[in-house]
């Protein structure tokens, strides 16, 4: 068991700096998600921790120790890969012990070490197979019982589920949460998908352009998204952005108007609002709006609507009536409005 | 239907043709003429059936020869492999990709010279009076090594040439594969803890098993046929410690006394003994 710092690691590939300042602590046992985008720096920063990609500048301490220039295997990690990276021509037992044996560990202590791991990710009856004869999540399986065997300070996840289907992701997904509250390792994983981001942190750090944009639990970001990105970045459906304009306790765009009781300085302002957060309404509410799009997504409903310049998704109950081409009354509570800086992005904090 | 399963046919028919005319043809000839007394001095010829055979085993320099053969195979192929490998996964380890394709440029061009060329440049180079290689010696100590007169020293230097062309190849070869196998179980093999060497070993090169098997095979039939190398390098010589069994074929039959049918019965030999060997390695490696 350990933590992982990362104290102002810098990352340059030639002249090009893809990573600057990055701060990080990842206590004991804290399960932490690297979440963003494609090229956010997330992979990189999770090699660098592994070792498999050189640090520029600052220091990374595993359980205390400056790690920058120990080798992979001597770092107390384990990582499983987005393609799996299993051995081809090893056998799925010679895939799990090939750690043990290069560490030197006797054959004996292997097979009682062996046992358990299997058992637990029920690898029993393919041992003898090679990873080409089985299926992709069996064989992220075999990955994880590598991983798990060597009994890591620090369990490192590369986008472990990308290459598998929607629903084997889903089991798999929530067998790793099984293994993490039983294993209870340090662990970090990267994803770009928020659900699994979500369901499995501790804590997220959401990251954009080589940065942390924004660190906290999953109901902190998704309740109080610090910026524009993280906003827009976090919920699906996506969160609606509406330019408007603030003075004496009311937020006015052309044809809506929305009452807050909050003291907002006044001027331009972003207002988020969950598509989840608007409802419609008996008599007129915050503003009036065409149906412009009306799709039916089981549990909810997934509107589109038109008011003036501003084109508003709405998630409604799936039992609620609404045509196409009709007019309907919205209306929205002031508690549920996120309000950004238009310039900066940055969250206007009431 | 019917003209899908005639059109496979249509494709393979002329080169099947060509290869029948070009290669069994000649095959089915040498079988025939190996088993008369034909000679290069007399127009005339008899069957002797067998006798030529019978002849070869109890002839000394034959069975030499196949030693030498032997000898010169495993020297060269695994000489060369090795070299490559090591080669190779150095380039692999160590250099920049730009330095790569320097070093694979270099390498690759003793491999485009024809081998006579080679042959006649290492050949001065091994030059007792004015070898450059043998330059140094001569320098330092004042004698003047002739390596090319001793039996150990021919046959290495006759596989040094060898190597010198085809396993700076290979190593061009074995890097490229080696660069296209997927990077992740090599970072895998890393954090389980394995040494570069060991990654290499365990991983890497049982990944590239198929086709190094194939270059392996490969370079055995090449060397079965550096006839040309033999022959400008040492003529199989000293003595006869260098005579492979095409040498001694070619000498039999168009040099030393025209025996033509003689030099048949000794190819036809090295044909069926290429073709056993050749099939029971692939089926062993490949299994």
């Amino acid at each position: 068991m350990a933590t992982v710092e990362c104290r102002d690691i810098r990352k340059v590939y030639g002249a090009l700096e893809v990573m600057r300042d990055f701060n990080l602590k990842v206590d004991d046992h804290e399960f932490v998600v690297f979440l963003g985008p494609s090229g956010c720096g997330k992979s990189t920063m999770l090699r660098m921790i592994a070792g498999l990609e050189e640090i520029t500048g600052g220091d990374l301490m595993i359980g205390g120790q400056r790690m920058n220039d120990r080798d992979p295997g001597d770092r107390g990690i384990a990582m499983v890969f987005q393609n799996y990276a299993l051995y081809p021509h090893m056998s799925v037992r010679e895939n799990i012990t090939f750690g043990l044996e290069r560490s030197g560990v006797p054959k004996a202590e292997i097979d009682r070490r062996l046992a358990p791991v299997v058992e637990s990710l029920g690898l029993g009856i393919y041992l003898s197979r090679k990873p080409t004869e089985l299926s992709g999540g069996q064989q992220q399986r075999v990955a994880i019982a590598r991983a798990m065997i060597k009994t890591p300070e620090v369990f490192l996840f590369d986008e472990p589920l990308s290459n598998l289907d929607a629903k084997l992701r889903g089991s798999l997904r929530v067998e790793i949460a099984r293994l993490h509250r039983s294993l209870k390792t340090t662990s970090i994983y990267v994803t770009h998908d928020q659900l699994e981001a979500m369901t499995l942190a501790d804590r997220i750090v959401l990251m954009k352009d080589g940065r942390i944009e924004q660190m906290g639990t999953p109901e902190e970001i998704y309740q109080t998204p610090a910026t524009l990105f993280a906003a827009g970045f976090i919920g699906t459906p996506n969160m609606n952005f509406l330019p408007m304009e603030a003075s004496d306790g009311m937020l006015v765009s052309e044809t809506i108007r929305i009452p807050t009781s909050r003291s907002i300085r006044a001027g331009r302002v972003t207002v988020g609002v969950r598509p989840g957060a608007f409802r419609l309404s008996a008599h007129p509410g915050a503003f009036k709006g065409r149906v412009e799009r009306n799709e039916f997504h089981g549990e909810t409903r997934l509107a589109t609507i038109r008011s003036g310049s501003h084109e508003i998704n709405v998630a409604l109950p799936a039992s609620t009536v609404v045509a196409e081409g009709e007019v309907v009354d919205l209306d929205v509570s002031a508690e549920d409005l996120h309000l950004f800086e238009p310039q900066t992005g940055e969250r206007i904090v009431l | 239907m019917r003209r899908g399963r005639s059109l496979p046919y249509v494709f393979l028919g002329p080169t099947l043709g060509i290869l029948v005319v070009l290669a069994l043809v000649p095959t089915i000839y040498a079988i025939n003429i190996s088993l008369q007394n034909r000679t290069l001095s007399q127009p005339m010829a008899d069957y002797v059936w067998f006798a030529n055979y019978v002849a070869l085993f109890s002839d000394a320099r034959f069975l030499n020869a196949l030693w030498v053969s032997f000898k010169w195979e495993i020297l060269s192929v695994t000489a060369t492999m090795v070299t490559g490998l090591a080669l190779g996964i150095a380039m692999f380890e160590a250099a920049s990709p730009r330095m790569r394709n320097i070093l694979c440029v270099l390498f690759i061009i003793p491999v485009l010279l024809p081998r006579v060329c080679a042959a006649f440049v290492w050949k001065f180079s091994f030059h007792p009076l004015y070898g450059a290689l043998t330059w140094p010696v001569r320098e330092i100590t004042g004698s003047t090594p002739d390596i090319l007169s001793t039996p150990l020293g021919a046959l290495l230097a006759v596989a040094f040439v060898d190597v010198w062309q085809w396993g700076l190849f290979f190593a061009v070869i074995i890097l490229k594969l080696l660069e296209s196998l997927p990077p992740q179980p090599l970072e895998a093999a890393r954090i389980d803890h394995a040494t570069r060497f060991e990654v290499h070993r365990f991983v890497t090169l049982p990944m590239l098993k198929a086709p190094l098997i194939s270059l392996l095979l490969v370079k055995a039939i090449e060397s079965l046929r550096s006839f040309d190398l033999v022959y400008v390098m040492t003529r199989g010589g000293p003595g006869i410690s260098t005579e492979t069994l095409d040498m001694y074929a070619y000498s039999q039959g168009f040099i030393e006394a025209g025996k033509i049918s003689y030099a048949s019965s000794m190819a036809v030999i090295m044909m069926v003994l290429t073709i056993v060997t050749f099939t029971f390695t692939w089926k062993r490696l490949n299994r």
